[in-house]
């Protein structure tokens, strides 16, 4: 395979300088500039990390420990679907590795690895956000499933194979649900 | 002025210092990891947890709101606070793990925490026995830890660079090493990587970690994650001892702690001198240890058949020695100084050749344009140029040396490579009889035809004069075969040397350099040649020249002892080029 060259267009760069006048330091845009490249490449692979660090004058070490901290920056390339499931604090103690490992099992890889066909990878990552519907996980970087049970990961797992994405969920606390029902009628 | 009291006892304070640095400062303890008083502050460690409270003042009167026994009504912090990151402010009442349960309890927690990943693998470990870890483990840790379940493996014995090896799990992620290639020696090259209980520094993918001040975060790493590449498993830190000196490799004068086992020099590490170095020093000052150590000139040699030197007696050396000055006129020989060598040395060296009736000695300053950064590098390559120059030695370029030696039938050198770096080369020594007093052994050495070992900066107490004119001065930290530590008062002793005999398996002579300090050597030739020469010790030496040298005046060892050095009170000379 040839070696890639790594570059951003001059509609990219003009876009950084955008975000840049937002930040009081170019260091401080760093995650957003990330983001660009992995919208470009799909991965920011440390040959991305590279182009990032130099576009913004940074130091590559700065730019490689903002990305390893995100599991949301891909360090290498992923598979179509990346399934973020958290095992974090709450999705654990509801049930968020019984996800996983079911995960695991039905697509025949570990957490961390990319399924043959370049379809789906997962991942176990750390909270995001959406405690009160653990289990859950993120479809790569996107649309939340939540409430997980092993059916519906089943079903989910089918529904991308052929093409669909689920749809966004709206949540609602158990507690609330009464004040919904009533907002809505 | 402002207080603030501190378990209950009341202490004065200036400015707005941060609180766990006066409380360092008032000789009191709260442990603590991530604080380093020469960089930033992220309490990221959580270690230095105290109670702190305000008194509660009236708005409009600012008097202090009294309880019903007459006390101020103090307004405690609704959380503990970590010390390193809280100012001291007017009435701030703080009590510490001291005088509070409660904190002691709170930092013995924070600790349990601290370790639930760590390896406790202390008696394999090089940080052992300086560990702020170990130490503060044992004083305010809990006994054993409630967490049960499998430590989080993290990489081990990853070469960062060519000098630094970590050890991912032994770190507790302070971010001293990373704030110091930001802060410090701002190369930028560490970052700490992942997240959770998964992460550890690291360079940038691909990129060696190779500061030329790297070693730095060895030492301020507070636990064993970082060693030195060349240091690991040499030797327990109890095991040496400690003698503080000056880095030799180059103008700046670092000063630094020489670490000595059995008379071998293990390790050089920064001695803190906020005139001079803080708490810093190069890589390569580091490695100066080896020519402590290795390739040293040991006995005296003479040159009897063509080219082949062969070791001599000591008695042997100082007649041929004197032979070959009764043979010749003060006129024909050339005397060279050294920027290598102490103020003492030269003088001393420098006088005897005086009495013969030679002119001052000349030196040449050895400089590499460019070479330096504006930090603890300097162009300059030697430790005492501004030394020479002081006690007026003969400043030369390389020119003007290469041209004394030409008239010359007789070269002597103290110390100093000339060869080596290029002042002149072997030819130009062609019939001419050279005498070295040197170190170590050098194209110089092999190019002379009498060479008299003498002591190194590790072995002899004398000072040097950096770059920007400051005096420092070295200790003994390893015999000679003349001399013992347990005589001289100015060595320090370490356990294996207070405790140990002569008989004991780790105590060798092998060690022990046959050379001896310049001025004795030159005694005993003084004596030969019925000179009046008799210097004692370097520090007599150096009280003459505090009297004959007025930038000296009223400068004693023990004054730069207690004052880490002093500044002299000379004009920063622009240093040649060699
Ligand atoms: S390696 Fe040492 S200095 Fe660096 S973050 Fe870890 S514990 Fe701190
Ligand atoms: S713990 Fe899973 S979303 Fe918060
Ligand atoms: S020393 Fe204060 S938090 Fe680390």
């Amino acid at each position: 395979m040839a070696e890639q060259d790594y570059s951003f267009t001059q509609e990219e760069l003009d876009e950084i300088e955008r975000l840049k006048a937002k930040f009081p330091t170019d260091k401080a845009a760093t995650l957003r500039v990330l983001w660009v490249a992995q919208e470009k490449y799909g991965h920011v692979e440390p040959e991305v990390q590279q182009l990032v660090a130099e576009t913004l004058d940074i130091s590559p070490a700065h730019v490689h420990g903002v990305a390893t901290f995100y599991t949301q920056y891909y360090k290498e390339e992923m598979g179509k679907f990346v399934l973020d499931v958290c095992t974090c604090l709450s999705c654990q103690l509801c049930g968020g590795y019984e996800i996983l490992h079911h995960l695991e099992d039905e697509l025949g890889i570990k957490a961390g690895e990319t399924t043959e066909d370049g379809m789906f990878s997962i991942q176990s990552v750390e909270c995001l956000g959406a405690c009160g519907y653990a289990p859950m996980l993120q479809v790569t970087n996107g649309v939340y499933a939540n409430n997980l049970t092993k059916e519906k990961v089943d079903k989910l797992i089918e529904n991308l194979r052929n093409g669909n994405m689920p749809e966004f969920e709206s949540m609602v606390m158990r507690q609330n649900e009464k004040r919904k029902k009533a907002v809505s009628e | 002025m402002p207080e603030v009291f501190i378990d209950g006892k009341r202490y004065e304070f200036e400015g707005k210092p941060k609180l766990l640095q006066f409380i360092l400062d008032q000789g009191l303890e709260v442990p603590f990891f991530c604080y380093h008083p020469s960089m930033s502050i992220p309490a990221n460690c959580r270690q230095c947890m105290v109670k702190v409270g305000t008194p509660i003042a009236d708005k409009d009167t600012g008097e202090y709101e009294l309880d019903e026994n007459g006390e101020r009504k103090i307004r405690w912090f609704p959380k503990f606070q970590t010390s390193c990151s809280t100012t001291v402010s007017d009435g701030m009442v703080v009590h510490t793990q001291e005088s509070s349960e409660e904190v002691a309890r709170a930092q013995k927690d924070t600790l349990e925490f601290i370790l639930i990943n760590h390896p406790l693998d202390c008696p394999i470990c090089d940080q052992a026995g300086e560990c702020p870890l170990q130490i503060q483990t044992y004083k305010y840790g809990p006994e054993g830890s409630r967490f049960e379940v499998k430590k989080v493996h993290k990489p081990k014995r990853v070469q960062l660079g060519e000098r630094v090896t970590l050890d991912a799990e032994r770190c507790i992620n302070c971010t001293r090493c990373v704030r110091f290639t930001e802060e410090i020696s701002e190369t930028n090259q560490l970052t700490i990587v992942s997240r959770g209980d998964k992460n550890y520094p690291m360079t940038a993918p691909g990129e060696e970690f190779d500061d030329p001040y790297s070693m730095n975060t060895v030492d301020i790493c507070p636990v064993g994650a970082l060693t030195s590449t060349d240091f690991r498993f040499k030797a327990r830190v109890w095991e040496m001892n400690q003698t503080p000196s000056i880095d030799i490799t180059n103008g700046k004068g670092c000063n630094v702690d020489l670490w000595t086992r059995d008379n071998l020099v293990l390790r050089i590490t920064p001695r803190q001198n906020e005139d001079v170095n803080d708490y810093w020093m190069p890589d390569e000052g580091r490695d100066a240890y080896q020519q402590f150590n290795e390739n040293r000139v040991s006995r005296p040699s003479i040159k009897l058949d063509g080219d082949n030197q062969s070791n001599t007696s000591w008695n042997n050396a100082i007649e041929t020695f004197a032979e070959v000055l009764e043979a010749h006129e003060a006129d024909n020989l050339a005397v060279i100084g050294s920027p290598h060598a102490s103020v003492e040395e030269n003088y001393a060296f420098n006088k005897f050749f005086n009495l013969l009736g030679a002119a001052n000695a000349k030196f040449t300053p050895h400089v590499i344009p460019g070479y330096g950064d504006d930090f603890l590098i300097t162009d300059d390559q030697a430790p005492n140029a501004n030394g020479c120059r002081l006690i007026n030695l003969d400043e030369s370029e390389a020119d003007g040396i290469k041209a004394a030696i030409q008239n010359a039938e007789v070269v002597i050198i103290l110390s100093d490579d000339l060869i080596g770096r290029d002042v002149f080369s072997a030819e130009d020594l062609d019939d001419k009889y050279i005498i070295s007093l040197a170190t170590n052994q050098t194209p110089t050495v092999e190019a002379s035809d009498l060479v008299i070992p003498i002591t190194c900066i590790a072995e002899h107490a004398a000072s040097y004069i950096n770059v920007d004119g400051r005096i420092q001065r070295s200790y003994p930290a390893k015999e000679t075969k003349y001399t013992n530590r347990r005589l001289n008062l100015e060595m320090s002793e370490g356990r294996l040397d207070r405790y140990g005999t002569n008989f004991d398996n780790w105590v060798s002579e092998e060690n022990k350099v046959d050379c001896l300090p310049v001025w004795e050597f030159l005694n005993h030739l003084g004596d030969r040649l019925g000179l009046a020469y008799q210097q004692d010790h370097s520090r007599t030496i150096f009280a003459e020249l505090s009297n004959q040298f007025p930038a000296l005046e009223e400068i004693t060892y023990e004054r730069m002892d207690e004052e880490q050095g002093v500044q002299l009170p000379i004009e920063q000379q622009e240093v040649t080029q060699a």
